[in-house]
């Protein structure tokens, strides 16, 4: 200890290791990690939160993770509420959203108590999706499902270790649901050596410059979040917007944000009864899309904590879609998150046109691929989202072949690698230049991805959206285009879904990823000529759909 | 025989070329060290290369040994002054350099703009053919569409071709043959293949290294060419040694076929030397700092041993996603922050140091240039541990009036004095670097305390000790003469070729032998390397690790295998090595099946080292390098009345304690008190710290 430690400086310094601490959770698990979709997806995130489960800090592969975990410690601080309940050495788990857990039963919640001077100072936790924790269908996730129970096994935010003694039975039971117990040991692993070296690193903080010292940074550090928020939300325009849009299947969602100095209102109160099926999200899962486009708001850059948010009020309807009540099945719940947050922004897109791009392929596209792999005899498991075209901004084309904005530091999969670990063959990975986007400034084009399956009897799951229903374009911009998978028969025929679960393909199948483009902004016939030149020399489009949407030759 | 032996560093910068030359008498082994500096001079980089030379009175005829470091190819790739490239790839494969990896560092920011591909989408063309990931050909090459891509390749002026096909680290026998018929039908043109550079998978970090290689290869081979003709012109009769990004020299004949393996060279020798200087001090395990104008880079050296990494990305960081070049360069974390570095406050009152440098021009405010932002100079000179009579070897009269104002105006922003702001920025710049010191030991599984911290650069000696300090580290070492650190390191180092393979193998007996061949194969290529090089073999010297991982894992641990051929019964020792080293980085290990998927192969040899030769102590005591007293701010340790020396006056065995500074004309060293220095018999700097 030192007198100086109560300075500003002295609380930057923690503030600064905080961040520095999550980020180091997130690279020990990233590369500790067994699935594919942790550490090459990056599905995944790391935070530390205070002693009541505020976020300070995080370290994040993906936006959709940031504001995930405090809610889950939360629900584990309010759970083991009376005295040695939480003990020094002690990890938690959960995976339930009616439990804390926001997501999906894949995404396990890893949380460890941090103590210092005898007493709890902070939590430290992770996410992750873990490649199969039971349920009906392999990989857990199921169209099919009409309740949570057939989605796999739920841990309702219980312990995992106590006094740094790992639990045996629950370690047992969570192995022996899984059809990938190897998987998902070695995965939970690498989650709980994140948090241990998170707690590590903050007690040492919390006895280099006491643990009051500690507690006042981190609440300075979140009134500095809202600090940020507030100075933002007065710059932008005040009022209420509001919109309705048709999905894929035919249902409307309406959506009604009020802008005003002091708060950020989301009201999602009338939208559609909860489905049968699992494209249900809980309102903790909603209330992070409503940060998420909240953040790209106001401000990208600076640290993003508990008092980033606080301007935020959600409104929603328990039952609705966004909103269910258990035992709904919520399985393919970032489908319905990820069009609740372009609900949002394409609500707000128009009025604050410098912010906010066009829309973009707006799917995670997730696609779920299985069988034996023929060389090795094991089975595997392909589970990852998908890249796509992005909208075009004011000034810029979009881009092509990012993840969608639900995503972020994800990255796809090399061919050479699915090729070694899971058996089949990448046939082409390339742009997809079919038309759509087009504009004074295009979107970008999404991707075509053909998998050849080398065993009879493999799977494939996906769930698509923006199938029909087009990424939408800004100022007279042409609407981007679909997103879907298709399955090529090797005896000839195709098939092409957006939604489908367990369908059965075989050797020289080849299942065809398509995914959309952008949308344009403004008119196609004021495109800069010398651009369409090299759209036309680069292949992204033909003269004849040239001189069609942009007038060009004429 | 030459009575004494030159040996001759010579560094091409952005803005100048450097010159360190070291004459050793010969039996005494003795240096005297001569520097000069000359302006680059763009873009025929040997004509000042030969300048400074001639400034530093070297005659070229008499020099025995001559490395060369340049920025060259960096510059032209971040500058985008390469050629134009033409790609050639796996059909259904064009857009793997475009489509990348899909990440998206920058996630909130929805104007995100990806990096453009250096090769437009109609220069990047395909051809049938495939191999399996086993290297196993399941589709012919068929080479009759080549000669119409060349030709459009032709027409649109393209320089260089690069050539990268799916699954060529397994086998690259498709590219060796389309890159025999692309030199056959267009000889005249540069022309590259991935598997010349890397034999490691993921298509689009080879295909992009592939391109990036052809990009600046033209330039780099130009500019190699003429250096060793403008060298042999003025009599130099040997050939130059060229300053690598794995630590290491290659022959100017075998980097001029690949010259993106400079791309990183500029901080290896720094860390190279640290590592050196280890050895010949005792200290083995050593984290480097190098601290310069703009830029802090450190490195971690365990038991002498640098890492060597191929994850290597150009421009990437929160906000983009860069571009990856596949090759051995050293694992090293640079952070914005030097001498030169900017304080400044954002609107929320907090305060932050850097990236942003004020350069040399108008560089820190008590330059007198014009610059009016305080920097970390400025707040080191306020706080007296830069003598501000002294400042910049006494060749630069500091204004300490704009410093004040500088300083003075970060406080008003954060509603404190000079004193307190200055102090400030000390702390916050020395925190970042903490952090960056962290990020190579703590993050990768080592506790700093066992390390003893080798500090070097300008600024090196002036924040050691505070850095020092809040890791835990008991040690610092400042090497004599610091600010030249980097030349002595290019002096010291080895002829080195780093072999990265891809290979699966399950570490299950009977693997033994294919795990042995693949090493094998990798060793006899070095071999004939270094053999049509003029090398015996018998002088190569070569390090195996492996890299395992257990199974299903993606993320390799790198491990040093046990000389000698491997072996089925060898394989479970190997096997327990790699638990105990995963256990060390990742606080855990598993009862899972353990594979390798490839091995990393260093071969050596050594080039005529600098010969050091280690004085007695001259038993003069420290006070005849006495030049006086000051008052200096420790910031957390207080204000003292410090003992200051002459840095140049230091002789061997000389002993002192903190509160203390060291004057030298290159640099500063900081003392707190309570410390205690030695100078070693190399008049390096042995600074132990309070236990």
């Amino acid at each position: 200890m030192n007198k100086a430690s109560n300075d500003p400086i002295t609380l930057e310094i923690i503030q600064n290791s905080l961040q520095a601490t999550a980020d180091e959770m997130f690279a020990a698990m990233r590369k500790a990690a067994m699935s594919s979709i942790i550490y090459e997806v990056l599905d995944m995130g790391t935070g530390i939160m205070n002693a009541k489960g505020q976020l300070a800090s995080s370290g994040a592969g993906i936006p959709a993770f940031i504001g995930v975990l405090d809610k889950a410690v939360k629900v584990i601080v309010q759970k083991f509420d009376k005295p040695g309940d939480i003990e020094p050495g002690d990890v938690f788990v959960t995976n339930d959203p009616y439990h804390g857990g926001v997501t999906h039963l894949n995404d396990i919640v890893v949380a460890m108590p941090v103590f210092a001077g005898g007493r709890i100072i902070a939590w430290t936790a992770n996410i992750a999706h873990n490649s199969d924790i039971g349920g009906m269908a392999p990989g857990s996730l199921s169209g099919e499902a009409t309740e949570i129970f057939q989605e796999g096994l739920r841990l309702p935010a219980v312990k995992l270790i106590a006094k740094g003694e790992p639990i045996k039975p629950v370690f047992e039971i969570m192995k022996v649901n899984s059809r990938m117990p190897d998987f998902l040991e070695g995965d939970v692993w690498a989650a709980i050596a994140s948090v241990r070296i998170g707690a590590k690193r903050l007690s040492e903080l919390a006895e280099k410059y006491g643990v009051e010292t500690f507690e006042r940074a981190m609440a300075s550090f979140m009134d500095f979040g809202e600090q940020v928020s507030l100075a933002e939300l007065a710059k932008l325009p005040h009022g209420t917007f509001e919109l309705s849009e048709e999905q894929d299947d035919g249902r409307i969602y309406n959506a009604k944000i009020t802008i005003s100095d002091k708060e950020f209102v989301v009201d999602l109160s009338d939208n559609p009864d909860q489905d049968v099926g699992p494209t249900n999200t809980s309102r903790d899962g909603v209330m992070v899309c409503a940060q998420m486009i909240f953040k790209s708001l106001t401000d990208p850059y600076s640290p993003c904590n508990e008092g980033s948010f606080r301007p935020i009020r959600l409104e929603t309807r328990e039952g609705s879609v966004f909103h269910a009540k258990e035992p709904a099945p919520i399985g393919f719940y970032f489908e319905t998150e990820v069009r609740v947050y372009d609900l949002m922004w394409r609500c707000l897109a128009r009025h604050v046109p410098e912010r906010l791009a066009a829309g973009h392929f707006s799917s995670i596209c997730g696609t779920f691929i299985g069988g034996t792999h023929p060389d090795t005899g094991r089975h595997y498991t392909i589970i990852e989202p998908q890249l796509g075209g992005w909208g075009a901004s004011y000034g810029r084309d979009g881009n092509s072949a990012i993840f969608s904005g639900f995503h972020g530091e994800t990255f796809n999969t090399p061919a050479e690698i699915s090729e070694a670990r899971n058996g089949l063959f990448v046939d082409r990975m390339e742009l997809n230049t079919t038309p759509g986007g087009e504009g004074k400034w295009t979107g970008g084009h999404g991707i075509r991805l053909d998998y050849r399956i080398r065993v009879d009897g493999s799977f494939l799951t996906a769930g698509y959206t923006r199938s029909r229903i087009l990424p939408w374009p800004l100022d007279d911009g042409r609407e981007g285009s679909p997103n879907y998978v298709e399955v090529l028969r090797r005896e000839g025929g195709s098939e092409r879904y957006s939604f489908v679960s367990g369908l059965t393909v075989n050797k020289d199948d080849v299942i065809r990823v398509v995914t959309g483009a952008g949308g344009g902004i403004g008119d196609p016939k004021e495109r800069d000529p010398e651009r369409i030149r090299e759209d036309i020399r680069n292949g992204f489009t033909t003269p004849e759909r040239a001189r069609e949407v942009y007038g060009f030759g004429d | 025989m030459a009575s004494k032996t030159i040996r001759v560093a010579t560094d091409v910068g952005g803005t100048f070329t450097d010159l360190v030359a070291f004459e050793t008498e010969d039996g005494t082994g003795l240096p005297r060290i001569v520097t000069a500096k000359s302006d680059t001079t763009p873009p025929n980089f040997e004509e000042g290369v030969l300048k400074v030379l001639e400034k530093g009175g070297i005659d070229p005829a008499s020099v025995d040994f001559l490395a060369h470091g340049t920025t060259v190819v960096i510059n032209a790739l971040t500058e985008r002054k390469g050629v134009k490239v033409g790609l050639i790839t796996t059909e259904g494969f064009r857009d793997t350099l475009e489509i990348a990896r899909g990440n998206r560092p920058d996630f909130f920011n929805l104007h995100y703009e990806k990096p453009k591909p250096f090769v437009p989408r109609y220069l990047r063309r395909e051809l049938p053919g495939r191999m399996s990931y086993k290297g196993a050909e399941m589709v012919p090459l068929d080479l009759s569409g080549l000669k119409p891509i060349l030709d459009d390749f032709k027409a649109d002026g393209v320089q260089a071709v690069a050539i990268c096909f799916l699954h060529s680290y397994a086998d690259p026998s498709h590219e060796q043959k389309a890159l025999a018929e692309v030199r056959k039908l267009w000889p005249e043109v540069s022309a590259v293949a991935s598997h010349q550079i890397t034999r490691e998978w993921r298509e689009y970090e080879r295909t992009n290294t592939a391109v990036l290689s052809a990009y600046v290869q033209p330039i780099a081979e130009r500019y190699l060419s003429r250096l060793a003709d403008g060298l042999k012109e003025k009599g130099f009769s040997k050939s130059p040694y060229i300053m690598q990004s794995n630590c290491g020299v290659d022959s100017l004949e075998a980097i001029s076929k690949i010259p993106v393996t400079m791309v990183e060279s500029g901080p290896a020798s720094g860390i190279w030397g640290a590592a050196e200087l280890g050895k010949l001090i005792g200290e083995p395990d050593v984290l480097a700092l190098d601290i310069g104008g703009t830029t802090a880079k450190c490195a971690l050296i365990e038991d002498g041993q640098v890492k060597i990494m191929t994850d290597y990305w150009i421009e990437r960081d929160r906000t983009t996603a860069g571009y990856p070049i596949m090759v051995p360069v050293v694992d090293l974390v640079e952070i914005g922050n030097g001498g030169g570095s900017i304080a400044w406050v954002d609107d929320f009152g907090k305060l932050h140091v850097g990236p942003q440098s004020a350069g040399a021009v108008p560089g820190p405010a008590a330059y007198g240039r014009g610059g009016t932002e305080a920097t970390t100079t400025d707040a080191n000179l306020w706080l007296g541990r830069i003598n501000r009579d002294y400042f910049c070897g006494g060749e630069v009269v500091a204004d300490m009036a704009a410093a004040e104002k500088a300083i003075k105006a970060v406080g008003e922003k954060l509603g404190t004095n000079a004193d307190e702001a200055a102090r400030g920025i000390i702390r916050i710049a020395n925190n970042n670097m903490v952090n960056a010191l962290k990020l190579v030991s703590l993050n990768r599984g080592h506790d700093p305390r066992d390390f003893t911290l080798v500090a070097f650069g300008g600024g090196g000696g002036m924040h050691a000790v505070a850095l020092a300090g809040e890791l835990g580290v008991k040690k610092v070492v400042v090497p004599a003469a610091a600010s030249v650190f980097s030349a002595w390191g290019m002096m010291m180092s080895d002829l080195r070729r780093d072999y990265f393979v891809t290979r699966l193998a399950d570490l299950k007996p009977g693997a033994a032998k294919g795990i042995e061949a693949v090493f094998a194969e990798a060793e006899d290529r070095a071999r004939r390397q270094f053999e049509a090089e003029g090398i015996p073999t018998g002088n190569v010297r070569f390090l195996r690790h492996g890299k395992f991982r257990y199974q299903n894992q993606e993320h390799t641990t790198e491990v040093l295998l046990d000389a000698g051929e491997i072996t089925d019964d060898r394989l479970s020792a190997i096997e327990q090595s790699f638990h105990e080293t995963y256990e060390r980085e990742y606080t855990y290990r598993l009862d899972a099946p353990v594979e390798m998927v490839g091995i990393h192969l260093v071969a050596s040899a050594e080039v005529g080292k600098l010969p050091i030769t280690e004085r007695k102590p001259t038993g003069a005591s420290a006070d005849t390098a006495l030049k006086g007293t000051r008052k200096v701010d420790y910031a957390l340790d207080g204000i003292h009345d410090a003992a200051i020396y002459d840095g140049e006056k230091l002789e061997p065995g000389m002993t002192f304690s903190g509160p203390a500074v060291v004057e030298d004309p290159g640099t500063t060293i900081v003392v707190h008190p309570g410390n205690r220095v030695k100078i070693d018999g190399y008049c390096n700097i042995h600074i132990e710290l309070q236990g």
